[in-house]
């Protein structure tokens, strides 16, 4: 099963392993782990899953892929990063195994 | 203290009702008798009231009534705040629905705050979630599509009977994994349960309710399957198998949560859309735009509140709240927050996207939310295809019922 790291904004990081075919924002919420809310479930609503894919996987994760997920992201609180996506709209591949994802210190 | 969710003990927080029931740190200038959700002014066209409310009334005031008094909140930012923060706003005990002291149940998750609310939704948040519920589509085409059958060459129907009602409970009973012939008593018991004309006819409603699934509960214990009763039935976080109190309770507040509120929602939809043909064509001509659509309508027509009790005292925009109040998010109100959705009552289907409160926020947000938007995307995809254009028969009387959820009672519509 290919594995996300997480790493949250005080620098504590986590490996967890996601199924294929699951979400980035799912793998968190599925373990208990904190900094990804992901209240609205993947609606592309609430904007509480934001994470910013690290530089060396930002080619591979790529942009937002509908106007829904810009738009949710740019009517935010907080600074809106590079490489920041909504955690519920990056889909787990094999050839995502290993990425690593940086947190927001707060979602709201 | 965290309550324990499979000893369920009735609240213990004080229900107050009623002028002679004001706490003493409620300022005067801020009482109110709104009349929501019950008065003559509200009824008589419940959204607009809703929107005017930011004329009307203080941003946070304490409304005082026959049902309960509770501070309400309006704007959006307060419920965005209030919804998240459940340590300041807890759902323990703030379900109003009446339950037998004596053989008392939690309505789970809704009534667990953190850290165990989780570990009941990833039971089923993998079956809700929008690619849980995509697995559903084809079959709730085929329900829409059936039902469509029935009335298309008719001429007219009252909506909320042809259509409203019956399409929802059966997509209901397919993803709880029950049988469809209980479709037209599940109707039934719905509408008895929670629009009852009395309190003898809403108990036996109930009882209809409690005694049926605790019969389907037994059944898939001996008989596992895919649906959604199984999977909590045969549910086992961390290793430990839920209570009986706990199935029964998780079970039974689905079907409470979930069917009314969508009945009310397409209600209200389609009593617009009837109004408004123009509209209808511009949603006919842009089908790649639905999901935007689909949330604007949500916004638009939102249909019910979200109660907590404070936790812990709490002052906002000078208003203090203390340990036991209630407060209601009128979430309807919230969804025409001018702050946020200016010109609120227009329908726009090019809003830019913010944050609506249909499904309200924070940990307890809708769990029925994705199912909810595939059924209405649907919905409106599989009747404006055989019914593009219809209107509301002349002379019907459209009347909202006095309730928690804010719809017409019936739609009769002509083409």
């Amino acid at each position: 099963m290919p594995k996300v790291t997480y790493i949250e904004a005080s620098g504590a990081s986590h490996v967890i392993d996601v199924d294929v075919d699951e979400n980035v924002m799912h793998g968190a919420l599925y373990n208990n782990l904190p900094g990804i809310l992901g209240e609205c479930g993947g609606a592309r609503s609430c904007a509480t899953c934001r994470c910013t894919v690290d530089a060396a996987w930002a080619a591979k994760v790529g942009t937002p892929t509908t106007h829904e997920e810009r738009e949710s992201l740019e009517g935010a609180e907080g600074e809106l990063k590079p490489n920041m996506r909504l955690s519920c709209q990056i889909d787990m591949t094999d050839d995502l195994d290993g990425l690593v994802v940086h947190l927001p210190e707060s979602q709201f | 203290m965290p309550i324990d969710a499979a000893n369920p003990v009735p609240p213990s927080y004080p229900r107050r009702a009623g002028p002679d029931q004001i706490p003493p740190h409620v300022p005067k200038e801020l009482i109110r008798t709104s009349g929501i959700p019950t008065g003559e002014a509200f009824l008589a066209g419940p959204h607009d009231f809703m929107a005017r409310m930011h004329q009307d009334f203080p941003p946070i005031f304490y409304d005082v009534g026959d049902y309960g008094n509770a501070w309400q909140f309006i704007k959006h930012e307060d419920a965005l705040f209030a919804l998240r923060h459940w340590e300041h706003f807890s759902n323990e005990g703030a379900t109003p629905f009446p339950r037998d002291p004596n053989d008392y149940f939690y309505f789970i998750p809704i009534e667990i705050d953190p850290p165990q609310h989780r570990k009941y939704r990833n039971i089923v948040d993998p079956l809700f979630s929008p690619k849980g519920v995509l697995k559903l589509e084809g079959l709730i085409r085929q329900r829409a599509r059936d039902l469509l059958d029935d009335v298309a060459d008719k001429g007219e129907c009252e909506f909320t009977e042809a259509f409203g009602r019956p399409l929802p409970v059966s997509v209901f009973l397919d993803i709880m994994g029950l049988p469809q012939d209980m479709r037209d008593t599940f109707v039934e018991w719905a509408i008895d349960l929670l629009h009852g004309k009395d309190r003898e006819s809403m108990g036996r409603a109930m009882q209809n309710i409690v005694a049926y699934i605790k019969q389907a509960i037994a059944e898939k214990k001996a008989h596992p399957d895919e649906g959604v009763v199984s999977r909590i039935t045969h549910a086992a976080p961390d290793g430990m198998p839920l209570s009986d109190k706990e199935i029964f309770g998780f079970v039974i507040f689905l079907f409470i949560g979930g069917l009314d509120t969508v009945f009310a929602t397409l209600n209200n939809i389609w009593l617009w859309l009837a109004r408004n043909p123009d509209r209808v064509q511009e949603i006919i001509a842009r089908p790649n735009d639905l999901d935007a659509i689909v949330e604007e309508l949500l916004r638009r027509w939102s249909v019910t509140f979200s109660g907590r009790v404070v936790a812990q005292d709490i002052e906002m925009r000078g208003v203090q709240m203390k340990k036991g109040d209630r407060i209601t998010c009128v979430l309807p109100a919230c969804n025409f927050d001018p702050d946020v959705f200016p010109n609120p009552l227009e329908v726009d289907f090019d809003r830019p996207r913010r944050t609506i409160l249909a499904f309200t926020v924070g940990v307890h947000s809708c769990m029925g939310s994705h199912l909810a938007r595939l059924e209405l995307k649907i919905a409106l995809q599989e009747w404006l295809r055989r019914i593009p254009q219809f209107a509301v028969k002349q002379d019907a009387q459209i009347v909202y019922r006095p309730g928690g959820v804010v719809g017409p009672e019936s739609v009769p519509l002509v083409w």
